[in-house]
């Protein structure tokens, strides 16, 4: 996804895809690269720097509306394989709290081990 | 045999689908029967008596009175509460009935009571399940406040609170303005903040009854002025004010904080439904229309006789058929594709009022200075214009369904469209029964597109399984397929290099153009659905003989839509628009209705 980045140089979303092999899962993905990785999408979704998004300011509060904070469910399992449920950025609404989950569960499960929707 | 209260109709479902449809259709000619000709002056039911209470901005008592003999709030409430609700397509037709003489009555007698009765059918107790079934089945109201007049439908800035206490009480406190019914409802249906945190779990649904409250409210509760509305006038619109008042733990609707949820698994019903049922106001535009031409003499001709009057007659009959295609695959969906519903019930909410509100602009001009008249036998056609935004507007406005379609579509595009799984054809079944409604497993997000899907093979099935049907008019339907499977080609490459911005409510014009095309290509595919179904006999049907079948509606249909995409167009046989001409005019005549199911009207 080309997203029309300004001001400063957040990560190239898809470049962070984590290596599924020869590594293993999980290997390297602790809550940091997750966070950075999420940090990259929400500056995506918000047209704002990296730098200037708050870890722990809840996504509400930069103007992430309910509806878009859905979508970013998908984006979790194309890039991470992880099946998550589709409110799971209400239920842990920053990019800390997020990341942290995302962390523990690709830690627990690893990518596509979890059931959900197949498609991707 | 017309029944005194419609009660009895209700133990149908066993007796199979023919007695299912016989049953609704009895429903429908006893309501009609009840409200009578509309045109005839001397109704007090009809539609000088509506236009008369609608200019005083009351809804008609005796029509009100009427509605409660047909019990008719039994539409709202599931059969196993003792209603008569089954299926939201069954739901829409059933209420086409009120919409057709008066929009404010559908939705100030009931519809709204429906709107707020459906959070409580999804996440309810059974004890709130079984409170609200008796209210609305004794002849009570319901008013749903979701919304506040300073946050629109950003309604998780919602500030109405309800504050939880140890004991799992909350006390309210806060104001809801514009609140259809707020006054004269027995039961409330609150959504309220219920904490402080920002985002999307910090609020709850609350059933507040107004009877249990300490006092009967008197100490807590205050009414706000009425709101003057320019459409919609008879509709009781005002606001509420709680303060410091407590309300008892078991009035929490679901869990605390699934207030957003819960709304956005609610509305996948009601935007689907309240659309189907609005369809009876655009009936009596084009009906209105008609009358008009047919009675007027022009240059020494009839109007019927302009090219440019009959062209839009005939447009405007194609438009709600559209629709009510539309409508159908919307409510149906609900039934057969829950986990797509979550688009469908978007898109049919922006499109239809859309479509309709297009087309009785267009048959304004027909009707010329007596558009403007409000009252008179031309009157309906005013006060049609004056109700449709109001209606549209109400608990979804426009751009908050395209922000529900618009994040959504990226991932469709890239997951579904490509060989997903094509709807299944009981989605176009006009009468065909369908499995027992479960809103629990309505999806928060679509995770595939079969409507959409459909599209992919449709060109083929017209070339091959169709074919004879299609007749003269299977190179144009072939071409129209074609040109609607290129659409959503170019719209999934489109869709794919949307910037993630644009999936926000900060989205850019371009992808709300995205939206609008989506929505058309949904049309376009449950039109093709709607007509590929007419091969057999479907219950109560014309059968495959009948005007469904015929391939010239399907070919105009997607011709309108193929121009709205800016779609090259095929020619079409000759003889098209006297063909569709004499169906509007039948139907005028014989008293059916303007939609798929060619209802028999009363006058």
């Amino acid at each position: 996804m080309v997203a029309q980045q300004t001001g400063a140089q957040p990560p190239e979303p898809s470049a962070g895809r984590p290596p599924a092999a020869p590594d293993g899962p999980g290997a390297g993905w602790g809550p940091g690269a997750f966070a950075d990785w999420l940090t990259a999408r929400l500056a995506a979704f918000l047209q704002r720097p990296a730098g200037s998004i708050d870890p722990r300011t809840p996504f509400a509060e930069y103007g992430l509306d309910s509806v878009a904070a859905l979508s970013l469910y998908g984006d979790i399992e194309e890039e991470f394989a992880l099946y998550l449920e589709p409110t799971v950025a209400w239920d842990h609404p920053s990019v800390e709290a997020l990341a942290r989950h995302l962390a523990d569960e690709y830690a627990r499960r690893g990518p596509g081990a979890a059931h959900g929707p197949a498609e991707v | 045999m017309l029944t005194r209260t419609g009660q009895d109709t209700a133990a149908t479902g066993a007796a199979g689908p023919e007695a299912e449809e016989r049953a609704v259709q009895r429903r429908i000619a006893d309501l009609e029967r009840r409200f009578g000709d509309p045109s005839d002056p001397d109704n007090p039911l009809g539609l000088a008596a509506l236009l008369a209470a609608d200019e005083r901005g009351e809804l008609l008592a005796e029509a009100e009175e009427m509605l409660t003999g047909f019990g008719l709030n039994a539409e709202f409430v599931p059969r196993a509460l003792g209603g008569r609700l089954e299926r939201v397509d069954t739901l829409g037709r059933v209420l086409r009935t009120v919409f057709r003489r008066d929009a404010s009555l559908g939705l100030g007698y009931g519809v709204t009571s429906f709107l707020a009765a459906v959070a409580v059918w999804a996440a309810g107790t059974p004890e709130q399940r079984r409170r609200v079934a008796d209210l609305l089945l004794g002849g009570g109201r319901l008013a749903i406040a979701y919304h506040e007049l300073a946050h629109g439908n950003d309604f998780v800035r919602n500030e109405f609170r309800a504050t939880p206490l140890a004991d799992g009480s909350f006390v309210l406190d806060g104001a809801k303005q514009v609140i259809n019914n707020v006054v004269r409802a027995e039961a409330l249906v609150l959504f309220s903040r219920t904490s402080q945190e920002p985002g999307s779990r910090s609020h709850s649904v609350l059933l507040v009854e107004k009877d249990r409250l300490p006092d009967g409210g008197r100490r807590h509760l205050r009414y706000l002025p009425r709101y003057a509305t320019v459409g919609v006038r008879g509709c009781q619109n005002a606001g509420v004010e709680f303060s410091g008042c407590p309300v008892g733990a078991d009035a929490l609707v679901g869990g605390p904080g699934d207030g957003v949820e819960l709304a956005l698994r609610s509305f996948q019903i009601t935007r689907s439904v309240v659309p189907s049922m609005i369809l009876g106001g655009g009936d009596t535009a084009l009906r209105t229309a008609v009358g008009f031409a047919l009675d007027r003499r022009l240059y020494n001709r009839s109007v019927l006789d302009i090219p440019h009057a009959r062209a839009t007659l005939v447009g405007a009959f194609v438009d709600l058929l559209v629709s009510d295609c539309l409508a159908l695959a919307a409510t149906r969906a609900v039934h057969l594709l829950p986990d797509q519903t979550s688009v469908y019930a978007a898109a049919v909410k922006y499109l239809l009022p859309k479509l309709l509100t297009e087309t009785t602009y267009d048959l304004s001009i027909v009707l010329g200075a007596n558009f403007y008249v409000r009252g008179g036998e031309y009157g309906a056609f005013q006060k049609h214009v004056r109700d449709l935004p109001m209606i549209s507007l109400g608990h979804a406005g426009t751009a908050a369904c395209q922000a529900t379609i618009i994040p959504q579509l990226p991932r469709l595009a890239r997951t579904a469209w490509d060989g997903g799984q094509p709807a299944p054809e009981a989605l176009f079944r006009v009468r065909d029964p369908l499995p027992p409604l479960d809103p629990s497993l309505l999806g928060l997000v679509a995770t595939g597109d079969g409507l959409a899907c459909s599209l992919a093979g449709a060109a083929d099935a017209l070339a091959g399984r169709h074919a004879a049907r299609a007749g003269e008019y299977a190179e144009a339907l072939g071409a129209l397929a074609g040109e609607m499977a290129a659409e959503l080609r170019s719209l999934r490459d489109e869709c794919a290099a949307m910037p993630a911005r644009d999936r926000t409510v900060l989205a850019n014009p371009r992808a709300y153009a995205i939206a609008d095309r989506y929505a058309l290509l949904l049309a376009a595919a449950a039109c093709l659905g709607v007509w590929c179904g007419q091969e057999g006999d479907a219950p109560g049907a014309g059968g495959p003989s009948g005007f469904l079948a015929s391939p010239v509606w399907p070919a105009l249909a997607l011709t309108r839509l193929a121009r709205r995409l800016g779609r090259p167009l095929p020619k079409l046989p000759d003889g098209w628009e006297e063909h569709l001409l004499d169906e509007v005019l039948a139907r005028f005549h014989e008293g059916r209705s303007y939609d798929l199911y060619d209802t028999p009207l009363a006058g």
